[in-house]
């Protein structure tokens, strides 16, 4: 039965201009990401990973080449559609927890949830996150300055999902922790995974990359292996 | 529950407490320089007003013909008002009293000591109508006169002193005896700018210059001063009718002009005021800069995850608008203080310090700081707003 995919890219191309000339980080790459998928995107340094990367959360529009996040076509909305479709279909994990550090563990999962209902928190749902991540409940008024690495992470995973996203999309989730936080950490989204949620992994460590189902090489924005 | 966006602000304001601080007394400064300029200068106009006002209900008739020679061929330069068109003004003027004067200069002299003054020339019965007399008492002889508190301090003169009238090398001068020394006046709208004159009776005034029954001007004192410009113009169609013969003028008028001066210099010292203000808010600019570059990254953060445009907007709006209430609430304070003791010292009198003329600046300048505040917060806040969120999160 042919379904319509999650994700659909096809010939997507995206050049950036630079003074020495036009760059092109993404080179007519087609793929299709189902409902359910488990995908590593793999590559060395340059070859477009972070491009891709930043084409598949929205936080950019292909120059050429079509888009389409759940049958719509990225490049027809407007920056507020594509802000809402961050908000609510796209949850992120990156490399740097990315937390932010005014706001302490338990406002920076609640944030997301203000941002879409306007209002503060009333369900418990941000603290049962928090819950459901391992984090340790008595740091929740810590602000992540105050956290170690592999607490941040958590936290920052907590916030990735307490919108219910459709997609998690990790930035080499692992880079900045030692082995064993690591492993736990990629323990969660693998159960995240087989709870039913799409995961992508952008990473270049082959041993992350073998949680996945599927891998996709990229090589000088080319797909060469999917 | 409180908006996340407005805690946020709260937090990055404390977190840069010192910086924020300073960007807040500079509003504080611009506000207290607003609200004390222009509580002066309202604090100025009513008091000037006030003082004024006292007298403002005298209309002054002078002659609008000016008499180039006198019956004995020798010239004339000032102009008068004659018997019958005095009695036409007192037709005019109804049960308004009516005063004839006659002014002129003189030198005199006080024991040995020469000095140079008006001379007024007043019926007696007249004097009381609008002068005070502090010390002695009104004239009851034809050499008793009386003199303004100036002069009397500046001569030494006291009741009895005597004074003989005229220039100096002039042989046999009429002397009078001061009987009494007038109250101060300070500018007369009326006119009669008693304080450096002496005041002499009519009679004793016209047997030594002449000019019997022609006087140098008329005044009209109203009994109610809202009906004056009624008088004015019954005199003017009394007297005016033909051709013009009486120049009509009251203090009302130039109570106004003085009134709308003062506004000019108010509104003047209010603009110097606000140069401040505006170096506030070159400095809030600055700071607001200051956040926003700090926090590149954080705002990358809150774009990728979702946070609209606007919300991003908010934050640094609030940010700024904190800074400008903290400096407005502050400044409206210690404009009361402040104020009231510019007030104090430069106008000498806190009387019309408390009424909503002069207190009305308090909100208007905290009004205009928190305005100027969230105005200079606008540019920085739309840049924030309008980064792009790849960009933003690359820089550390």
């Amino acid at each position: 039965m042919a379904t319509t995919p999650l994700i659909r890219l096809s010939e997507v191309t995206k050049t950036y201009h630079l003074e020495s000339g036009d760059f092109t980080a993404l080179d007519h790459v087609s793929l299709d990401i189902n409902d359910g998928d488990f995908v590593a995107i793999m590559g060395p340094s340059g070859s477009g990973k972070s491009t891709m990367m930043n084409q598949l959360g929205i936080l950019d529009v292909p120059t050429s080449g079509e888009l389409l996040i759940d049958g719509r076509n990225v490049a027809n909305m407007t920056t507020l559609e594509r802000t809402h479709i961050r908000r609510d279909i796209v949850g992120y994990i990156f490399q740097k927890f990315y937390l932010i550090p005014l706001l302490s563990a338990y406002e920076n999962v609640e944030y997301p949830l203000i941002l879409k209902y306007k209002k503060r928190d009333g369900t418990g749902r941000a603290a049962a996150m928090l819950r459901a991540v391992g984090f340790d409940e008595a740091m929740s008024e810590h602000r992540p300055s105050q956290l170690s690495g592999g607490q941040q992470q958590r936290v920052a995973i907590a916030r990735a999902l307490v919108n219910d996203p459709k997609i998690l999309l990790c930035d080499e989730p692992t880079g900045n922790l030692d082995r064993k936080t690591g492993l736990a950490i990629m323990d969660i989204v693998c159960d995240l995974n087989r709870e039913g949620r799409t995961v992508i992994i952008v990473t270049h460590d082959p041993k992350i990359a073998e949680y996945a189902r599927r891998t996709v090489v990229l090589e000088d924005g080319r797909i060469v292996q999917s | 529950m409180r908006d996340i966006f407005f805690d946020l602000s709260v937090r990055s304001v404390k977190l840069n407490f010192l910086r924020s601080l300073l960007a807040s007394i500079g509003i504080v400064i611009g506000v207290v320089a607003v609200s004390s300029m222009g509580m002066l200068g309202t604090n100025m106009q009513l008091s000037v007003k006030d003082q004024l006002s006292s007298d403002v209900n005298t209309i002054m008739v002078t002659s609008d013909v000016v008499r180039t020679t006198s019956t004995s061929g020798v010239p004339v330069t000032s102009s008068g008002i004659d018997k019958s068109t005095l009695n036409d003004i007192t037709t005019a003027a109804g049960q308004n009293d009516v005063v004839p004067i006659h002014h002129t200069s003189t030198q005199f002299t006080i024991g040995s000591t020469n000095g140079r003054g008006s001379i007024y020339g007043l019926d007696p019965n007249d004097v009381p109508k609008f002068l005070t007399v502090q010390e002695g008492s009104l004239p009851k002889g034809l050499d008793d006169a009386l003199v303004g508190a100036n002069i009397a301090n500046n001569f030494n003169m006291n009741v009895g002193s005597r004074i003989k009238i005229g220039p100096p090398d002039t042989p046999n001068r009429p002397t009078v005896r001061v009987a009494g020394i007038l109250a101060a006046r300070g500018f007369a709208s009326d006119g009669v700018n008693t304080d450096n004159a002496i005041v002499v009776p009519d009679l004793w005034y016209t047997n030594t210059y002449g000019s019997y029954q022609i006087y140098d001007q008329v005044n009209v004192i109203m009994q109610n001063v809202d009906n004056i410009n009624v008088t004015e113009a019954a005199i003017d169609n009394k007297l005016n009718s033909r051709t013009q013969v009486v120049r009509i003028s009251d203090a009302s008028s130039r109570l106004t002009t003085i009134s709308s001066t003062l506004g000019t210099i108010t509104t003047f010292i209010l603009a110097i005021g606000g140069i401040s203000l505006v170096v506030a808010a070159v400095s809030i600019f600055n700071v607001m800069m200051m956040s926003v570059n700090e926090r590149i990254q954080e705002i990358g953060i809150l774009l990728s995850i979702g946070t609209e445009r606007g919300e991003v907007r908010k934050m640094f709006l609030y940010e700024a608008l904190i800074l400008g209430v903290i400096g407005a609430a502050v400044g409206g304070i210690m404009t009361l203080v402040i104020g009231y003791s510019v007030v104090n010292a430069m106008i000498g009198s806190t009387a019309y310090f408390f009424l909503p003329d002069s207190l009305l600046y308090v909100p208007e300048g905290m009004l205009i700081g928190i305005v100027v505040c969230v105005a200079s917060g606008l540019y920085p806040a739309w840049r924030a707003s309008n980064m792009d969120p790849i960009d933003a999160l690359r820089s550390e």
